[in-house]
């Protein structure tokens, strides 16, 4: 019998905060209304320059979320079939996702990011934003193959031999009992992947995709006001990513709903 | 009884892991409605016996035939011979994350393509029978263990199986749990169904079983009816293990 005690590392992306926290002065609390507190004071006290420089970046908020959005759904595609891949029995699957995995994760992203920008740009002509998409996507997608597999391998065997009896055939099996289980443990670990990529987003802004950082980065370069830009960048990166993790937090908690008691 | 025609027809098997042999030249028959219970001590190969039957392990050599059909031919398709084999396991294995009524009504409804108003409708009948009628809509870990076990069966009777295997389904309850599974099991015993049951429940095996089939090491050492089981078993083996246990 295979041990099944699977623990999930938690990557680098903002802590979930816990949703049984009822404290007053939670982490997230504080960080949150600290930051909104700071941005309106900013903004009402030197409207000169913050008020022109949060004016000059929603359009790299949206790029920024674009970004993000587009990376994720393409990094879970290719997690779900690189973690399937990695417990396949088909040796050729196996290998083909397993090497996936190695390759990636062996490149620093920002490296990946300048690759596929460059030598596929010698190739085909690709927009900016889907060299970053795809370069994004592949990066996470190994790392995301990773956690699709611990999280379908915590689910215990019994679950998989009480649906072949019925006469589940396995992918059945996967679809039906399996994956809808390991979901919710995937949750929290995807949930942090998400919004690390999101940081990581900001990589983008070096191959002309107009996020967040680039946007501020023209701004500051007009304006000569790199410290205050910066600072206001921040601060919504911050806000963003804070946001998310309330979300998160709140899903998953809704999501576990059939382990309580 | 039909002996000529047994629904299960286990020839000759062997089943290795690596160099150990967990079976070891097994022949049994099971007729239609009889009632087999497996039991021997640790390791014997009760429970490897038991899912050969449904292919949840596969043999390294012989025979099984289910209902007329070789389970071990590719060209039979094992997972609609599964769905007449209904299979109730030590650890209930209840599907955590569907209510009891949806882990009735999930494989009638995928694989059968049953309307969902009649399966629940089924399913709920199949909840009056083991007396869970109020617990459709709770989740397995809401239930006791011995609650549990009753709605794995439920589940299997789900899909209207001709055969039960039941591997040691009261040994992970709570001895006060343990008579509430057995009644379930004594009552679908008295409607008809064909099982085989492994277990430790003496008891049950008296008043249930048409034969009692003794392993040890793999090998069938006897087979005889409960009472010529009990009261006069014919090998020292089968006689040194019912003193130990009884
Ligand atoms: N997957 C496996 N790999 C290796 N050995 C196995 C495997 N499954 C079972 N065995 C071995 O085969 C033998 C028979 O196991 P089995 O589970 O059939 O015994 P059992 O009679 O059901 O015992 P118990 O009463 O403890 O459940 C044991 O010695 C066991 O260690
Ligand atoms: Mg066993």
């Amino acid at each position: 019998m295979r041990d099944k005690h699977v623990v999930i590392d938690v990557g680098d992306g903002a802590a979930i905060p816990d949703p049984e926290d009822k404290g007053l002065f939670t982490a997230w609390r504080i960080s949150f209304f600290g930051t909104l507190g700071i941005i309106a004071y900013l903004l009402i006290f030197r409207p000169d320059p913050y008020l022109d420089i949060i004016k000059f970046l929603p359009d790299g908020i949206v790029v920024t979320f674009q970004v993000t959005f587009a990376s994720i759904g393409l990094a879970l595609v290719l997690g779900l079939i690189a973690g399937l891949g990695r417990i396949s029995k088909n040796t050729f699957f196996n290998l083909v996702a397993s090497t996936y995995i190695e390759v990636i994760r062996g490149i620093p992203l920002l490296v990946q990011l300048f690759y596929i920008y460059f030598a596929l740009g010698h190739l085909v002509r690709v927009p900016d934003m889907v060299a970053a998409i795809v370069a994004m996507g592949f990066c996470y997608g190994a790392y995301m193959g990773e956690v699709f597999r611990a999280g379908i391998l915590s689910i215990d065997d019994g679950q998989t031999e009480a649906s072949l009896s019925l006469g589940f055939n396995r992918s059945q099996t996967m679809r039906y009992v399996i994956l809808p289980q390991a979901w919710r443990i995937i949750l929290p670990p995807v949930g942090n992947e998400f919004i690390a990529l999101l940081k990581d987003t900001s990589l983008v802004s070096i191959i002309a995709v107009s996020d967040i950082l680039r946007r501020g980065r023209e701004f500051a370069s007009e304006s000569f006001l790199y410290f205050e830009t910066y600072t206001m960048i921040a601060l919504i990166y911050l806000v963003i990513t804070l946001i998310l993790s309330k979300i998160l937090s709140n899903v998953e908690h809704r999501l576990s709903h059939y382990e309580r008691r | 009884m039909n002996a000529d025609n047994p629904i299960i027809s286990i020839q000759k098997v062997h089943k290795s892991f690596g160099t150990f042999k967990a079976l070891d030249d097994v022949s049994l028959n099971v007729d239609a409605g009889q009632k087999v219970v497996v039991i021997g001590p640790s390791g014997s190969g009760k429970s490897t016996l038991l899912r050969t039957i449904n292919r949840l392990e596969t043999i390294s050599s012989g025979s099984i035939v289910v209902d007329g059909r070789d389970i071990n031919d590719s060209a039979s398709d094992i997972n609609r011979i599964r769905a007449e084999l209904g299979m109730v396991f030590q650890s209930f294995n209840l599907f955590r994350h569907k209510s009891v009524l949806d882990n009735l009504t999930l494989a009638p409804i995928k694989l059968k393509k049953t309307p969902r108003a009649q399966a629940e409708q089924h399913a709920m009948e199949l909840l009056e029978k083991v007396g869970l009628v109020d617990k459709a809509e709770s989740y397995p870990v809401q239930l006791s263990g011995g609650q549990q076990q009753r709605v794995a069966i439920a589940r299997a009777l789900a899909m209207n199986p001709k055969i039960m295997l039941f591997d040691e389904p009261t040994s992970a309850l709570d001895p006060e749990m343990i008579g509430e599974v057995l009644e379930v099991m004594v009552t679908l015993a008295r409607e008809g169904m064909t099982m085989v049951v492994v277990t430790h429940e003496m008891g049950f095996a008296r008043e249930v079983a048409d034969s009692v089939v003794f392993m040890d090491e793999g090998k069938i050492v006897e087979v005889a009816p409960p009472d010529r089981f009990f009261d006069n078993p014919e090998h020292k083996r089968t006689q040194r293990f019912l003193e130990q246990i009884l």
